[in-house]
């Protein structure tokens, strides 16, 4: 191998350009890159299988309700999807947005994974404490758990609900990365949200009984989810007071 | 640690079954100065049980950072106490503060090896701030006992590392009332009603045993804390040389502070005859 | 390097809803862009058939009336466009433009301009020739359908679907065709308005200040002004 020549002459060289502008051109380029890779992704993820999940306070009782359709796209999957889980006998979590991965053809249940790794955490405390998370303990711990994964995110936005020590009623939302959004009367999320907000905003009305309760809920998720092509096919409802739990089956328009 | 060369646990069982590196441990703790604590009861009606107490009197006591002026109400809690002789007349007594608070509503006391309890009062807040920051929700008293304990356990186990030479004396309030815990050096830990630890272990716990009622109230568990350190003493104690912690229902840890001490709280106690 | 963006979108809500005799067209009056409020008291809607009279103070006795969202820019060409065409008409057939008519030229106007559409989703309200209500919903390119009631903009997700439960429009598959009507009355169907226009004011940040309610029924065009939130 020859003497390694000067690739270009000092004389013809541009001066170089001070390093000193270069660097804050190149962070911009990298921060908007990834905000662009987020901001145009997450969205089309949020919408792939559609839902609706919304919580509602009422008089010593609280009602968290979901719909029941799993979509891929356009493309119904099933009809009877759960997305309000137990996490004990008085505190629910509803999780809207990405339920499974069917494209990668292994089912990726990012939803039921978040989910899991929730129950296990609860577990945990249940045993090492000996007793049941209050509603507003475990709201702290998904938003941790969540913000834990802030740059690959579960895909999902939380709807918490529960009594608390002295049955107190408690809901709160979240978006993907856990920043929470505590509500007096209801939180709604998933692709009809817009649709709750506008449908809860006219029917809710504070301390209502359990059944009116059952009653308002039903008809605000009923009427969001006919406004949304991605949600519906009836609605899984769960009343919940200090004494018992209902749930119940709504059906509504099963198209 | 694995590559070390003390990678094996220093605390190693005797033929007899017995890990020595430990009783070795309760040794220092039991040559350490002497403190203790007793937990106050709930009363139903909350009485003076002393004449003398002067209830209702805004008392300065110091928080975790701050001092604030505060009233006499409850009449339950915990306290703690210590005496704190220190070497020399020489050293400097506010320079030295062996009761420390954990969180707000849970503090500490020692018998021992002074800088082992450093680590151990490191160690235990910041599990109580990772228990905060994850919960939003005060750590409850026994779960940081027992995060403190498991870190005591682990030093009896671990390669290259030497059992603590402190046992805790570990008082807090919280959903479950008032209580009080002993962590050992071995990682074991115990709730009690009223303990000592240190030098004159026996005497104090006698004098304790003697002293303790099921309805005590927390002021009387204060007077009866400083006769207990009092019986033990060798020589005069004085607002110099004991110290004491207490937590009541309002949930805030106050460590009393030594001037403040004496000229409001320990005063009515000198006028009694019990000379301090 | 920046691009050619002729397009902005103002915000706001109009809603609509016909009854057997009487029709009731809704609008709010704030107009934004991006987080600022330009003004408070700009009026989306405007009344049609009434030549050479654009000025919302001076209703008259006609049947026909348009409400828009969207770019303002575009709405007042629109508008503009409209009442010129509408002149025309008159001329020519010696005759006001019929509700049903002018829905037929509101969707030829926008279907003109397919491919630079204007910017504006279009709720036109009034009588037809039988004198019943009737409602007519666009989209920005001239597709249109005659409904029982209507809500575009800004805040129309939030009211389609309380609009949907509270007067349950009839499926437009049905067999023979029912009539889209809403069964309220009159003062019902405005006080359901003024509700769903409360709610969406919660909720959307485009929507507010103060709500334009005209009232088109046998006896002319009223209008009515209620405050809404201003935050």
């Amino acid at each position: 191998m020859s003497v390694s020549a000067p690739l270009r002459s000092p004389n013809v060289q541009p001066p170089p350009p001070a390093p000193v502008l270069q660097k804050p051109s190149s962070l911009l380029a990298a921060t908007s890159d990834w905000a662009v890779s987020l901001g145009c992704f997450a969205p089309q993820i949020f919408e792939y299988n559609g839902s609706a999940v919304v919580a509602m306070v009422g008089k010593n009782c609280f009602a968290i309700a979901s719909d029941r359709r799993l979509g891929v796209q356009l493309q119904m999957i099933a009809t009877d999807f759960q997305r309000v889980f137990k996490v004990h006998d008085k505190l629910y979590i509803g999780l809207s947005g990405l339920a499974t991965d069917a494209q990668t053809l292994w089912v990726s249940h990012i939803l039921l994974d978040c989910y899991q790794r929730l129950v296990f955490r609860h577990k945990l405390y249940q045993l090492r404490e000996e007793r049941d998370m209050k509603p507003q303990t475990f709201a702290s711990l998904v938003s941790a758990l969540l913000y834990e994964k802030r740059f690959g995110p579960y895909f999902c936005q939380p709807v918490i609900a529960g009594l608390g020590d002295n049955n107190e009623p408690f809901i709160c939302t979240m978006d993907c990365i856990g920043a929470k959004e505590l509500a007096e009367d209801f939180v709604v999320s998933g692709t009809a949200s817009e649709s709750l907000y506008g449908a809860c905003e006219s029917m809710y009305k504070p301390n209502m009984e359990p059944e009116e309760l059952f009653e308002t809920i039903s008809q605000a998720l009923q009427a969001s989810v006919d406004r949304d092509c991605l949600a519906g096919y009836g609605a899984y409802v769960l009343i919940v007071t200090p004494t018992e739990v209902q749930e119940r089956v709504v059906k509504g328009r099963m198209d | 640690m694995g590559d070390s060369q003390y990678s094996f646990s220093l605390t190693t069982f005797s033929p007899s079954g017995k890990l020595v590196q430990i009783e070795h441990a309760l040794t220092a703790v039991g040559s350490g100065q002497t403190s203790l604590g007793i937990k106050g009861s709930i009363r139903a009606n909350p009485l003076p049980p002393l004449c003398f107490l002067p209830y209702l009197i805004p008392f300065t006591v110091s928080t975790f950072s701050s001092s604030i002026n505060c009233t006499i109400l409850a009449a339950n809690g915990v306290v703690i106490a210590t005496e704190k002789k220190l070497p020399s007349i020489l050293v400097d007594e506010t320079s030295v503060q062996k009761i420390q608070a954990l969180t707000p509503n849970i503090g500490v006391v020692y018998s021992g090896m002074g800088p082992d309890f450093r680590v151990l009062v490191r160690k235990s807040r910041k599990q109580a701030q990772q228990y905060y920051r994850l919960y939003k929700e005060h750590i409850p008293v026994t779960q940081l006992v027992r995060e403190t304990a498991a870190v005591m356990q682990e030093f009896t186990q671990s390669g290259g590392v030497r059992p603590f030479g402190v046992s805790l004396l570990i008082a807090g309030y919280d959903d479950n009332g008032p209580q009080l815990y002993q962590v050992d050096p071995s990682g074991s830990y115990f709730s009690w009603k009223a303990s000592a630890m240190g030098k004159n272990v026996s005497n104090a716990k006698t004098f304790l045993e003697k002293r303790y009622t099921e309805d005590m109230e927390l002021d009387d568990a204060i007077h009866t804390a400083i006769l207990t350190l009092k019986e033990g003493y060798e020589g005069q104690i004085s607002s110099n040389n004991i110290e004491i912690g207490i937590i009541r229902a309002d949930r805030e840890f106050k460590y009393v502070i030594q001037t403040q001490f004496y000229s409001h709280f320990y005063h009515p106690v000198i006028q009694s005859g019990i000379a301090l | 390097m920046a691009r050619f963006d002729p397009y902005e979108n103002n915000g706001g809500t109009c809603v609509a809803v016909a009854g057997a005799d009487y029709c009731v067209v809704a609008a709010d009056t704030r107009l934004s862009v991006g987080y600022s409020i330009l003004s408070r008291d700009h009026s989306k809607i405007a009344q049609l058939g009434s030549v050479l009279k654009f000025d919302v103070q001076q209703f008259r006795a006609e049947k026909c009336v348009l409400a828009s969202s969207g770019f303002q820019g575009d709405i007042k060409a629109l508008q503009k466009n409209l009442a010129a065409k509408e002149l025309v008409y008159e001329h020519n057939h010696n005759k006001k433009m019929s509700c049903p008519a002018m829905a037929q030229l509101l969707s030829n106007t926008l279907y003109y301009k397919r491919f630079f559409p204007y910017y504006a989703f279009n709720v036109l309200g009034g009588l037809d020739s039988q004198g019943k209500g009737c409602v007519f919903t666009y989209d920005a390119v001239g597709s249109y359908e005659r409904t029982g009631y209507s809500a575009q903009g800004t805040g129309a997700a939030l009211m389609m679907p309380v609009l949907d439960n509270q007067l349950k429009s009839p499926s437009p598959l049905l067999l023979p065709a029912r009539d889209a009507v809403t069964p309220l009355s009159e003062s019902e169907a405005v006080d359901l308005v003024k509700d769903v226009f409360a709610s969406a004011t919660e909720r959307d940040i485009y929507t507010g200040d103060r709500l334009e309610i005209v009232v088109i029924n046998s006896s002319g065009t009223h209008r009515e002004c209620i405050e809404l939130r201003k935050d």
